[in-house]
């Protein structure tokens, strides 16, 4: 389950350098969500 | 007037460090707060702790010159950090206090035996002093710009203020200290980015500047190729578990509840300064685009030239907002090491050796400070990559029944070596970054020689 959560997190953070190519705020957004989206999954979640 | 402001701030400190004297009896109140500390108050010296002053100074001026690729680099550490805690935290709380941990080299030592947690005291010891060289280079030259005093008297007061606290209370004189300053750091920094907005963005959009940063709004640029950003964002990942100071805390929260609180409230304020910390680099990088700012060619001055234009009172406040966080980071180094080599180096069960030690250490850590080596980055993670070595023998305790004596010498030994000839050897065999190699070689190492022991 630990090992599941580690891929998921790090590859959506691996995104940008694959997927995001404009010249605006879209990567620091992207990044800001996806680490607030995890820290209120560990909030949440059972460890 | 930051002489006045200096003058309150340690006045305050001290009297906090004086009132945490009382009732310290034990190496275990003296280290670790006796594992009585609040939920709250635990997450606030964790952050202090690890946000130091290369967030205002380091990570700014990184953002300035290099864009979006610095947070992407910030949040990884976050990231990983939150996962590691989530995973381990519960463990190495709930053995800790079974088996009445006090150092992070207890643990090594139940697992490996007394010379492995001796040979590790050595190595996070001489790893550990040009990060929290980076600490008093980093505020020494805010001092030097902002308050007229030289580089070496900055290095000396704030080298005393490190030793001082930690001297008087321990850990418990650390971490409330920790936690105002480290509320302090949050509310200068979010400050500090409403200051700007407000100077610099009168008769012009922000959003519509910040287009013309181009590059330096994607990743990978040139700045943060993949090379760059693995061989950087490797040893930060796993900062959690290989740095002492950090690792030492989860010992302290009173009940498992304040643990979790620990987790989820050190993820909050690492979240929101990081953000914060960025932005502001974000910004100050759009001013200089727009010609409201000078273009500033030195990343690491960043944080400087900015005090120089704030109001007086406002960079007074910031820069002893970044003086603290260089405290609390250096005093939290400066006291989980003395714990390290007094009780699993010397194996003494005295305060008071643990005492001296901090006198000795933070005069190494001048020493090595007043030569200002290199640049504060490299240097920090130059830290993080020696203790990498570690990883091994702390992953084992919880998943793998194997290694003993030799395969805990011959890991470190052979991992932290590699990492100090890639480095002084500026080597990255194969385009493989150096901090991946002493990852790979320290797994290897303890896989193979844990095998023959067996």
């Amino acid at each position: 389950m630990k090992s599941l959560e580690a891929i998921i997190i790090l590859t959506a953070m691996i995104v940008p350098f694959v997927a995001i190519k404009s010249y605006d705020i879209s990567t620091y957004a992207y990044w800001s969500i996806i680490t607030g989206i995890y820290l209120v999954y560990i909030s949440i979640s059972r460890w | 007037m930051f002489i006045y402001a200096f003058v309150v701030y340690a006045v305050i400190g001290t009297a906090i460090a004086v009132y945490a004297m009382r009732g310290i009896k034990s190496q275990e109140d003296y280290y670790i707060g006796g594992r009585r500390i609040s939920g709250i108050i635990s997450a606030l010296t964790y952050s202090a702790t690890t946000y130091s002053a290369f967030m205002m100074v380091g990570l700014v001026g990184l953002t300035y010159a290099s864009g979006v690729g610095a947070l992407g680099f910030e949040l990884f550490y976050l990231v990983g950090t939150l996962l590691l805690l989530s995973t381990y935290a519960p463990k190495v709380w709930e053995l800790g206090k079974k088996r009445g941990y006090i150092t992070p080299g207890d643990m090594i030592a139940d697992r490996y035996g007394d010379v492995v947690a001796r040979t590790m005291a050595i190595i996070v010891s001489i790893a550990l002093i040009p990060y929290i060289s980076v600490q008093l280079i980093g505020v020494s030259l805010i001092l030097e710009k902002n308050s007229g005093l030289d580089f070496s008297t900055g290095v000396i007061i704030s080298a005393f203020l490190i030793a001082f606290w930690a001297f008087l209370g321990g850990l418990r004189s650390v971490a409330w200290t920790d936690a105002i300053q480290g509320v302090f750091m949050l509310i200068l920094a979010l400050s500090t980015v409403i200051w700007v907005y407000n100077y610099g963005f009168q008769n012009t959009s922000f959003f519509e500047e910040l287009p013309k940063l181009g590059e330096l709004l994607v990743v990978p640029n040139k700045v943060w190729t993949p090379f760059r950003f693995v061989a950087l964002t490797v040893p930060w990942f796993f900062f959690a578990l290989t740095n002492p100071q950090v690792f030492q805390r989860l010992y302290i929260p009173k009940n498992e509840i304040a643990l979790r609180r620990m987790v989820v409230l050190f993820g909050l304020f690492g979240f929101i300064y990081t953000i914060l910390v960025t932005f502001l680099g974000l910004e100050l990088r759009v001013l200089s685009n727009a010609e409201i700012l000078p273009m500033i060619k030195n990343r690491d001055a960043v944080t400087p030239t900015l005090l120089g234009i704030m109001p007086s009172w406002l960079g007074v406040a910031v820069s002893l907002s970044i003086f603290a966080a260089a405290i609390t980071t250096a005093n939290s180094i400066v006291l989980t090491l003395s714990s390290m080599i007094s009780k699993d180096l010397f194996k003494s069960e005295n305060i008071h050796t643990g005492k001296i030690l901090i006198v000795v250490l933070t005069s190494a850590i001048t020493m090595f400070a007043l030569q200002k080596p290199g640049y504060i980055v490299e240097l920090s993670v130059l830290s993080s990559t020696l203790l990498l070595c570690q990883l091994p023998l702390i992953f084992s305790v919880f998943h793998w029944n194997i290694g003993g004596k030799t395969s805990g010498i011959l890991t470190l030994s052979v991992g932290f070596l590699s990492a100090i000839l890639l480095f002084s050897l500026k080597m990255n065999p194969l385009g493989i970054p150096a901090s991946v190699w002493v990852f790979t070689i320290s797994f290897a190492v303890f896989f193979i020689t844990a095998k023959v022991e067996k």
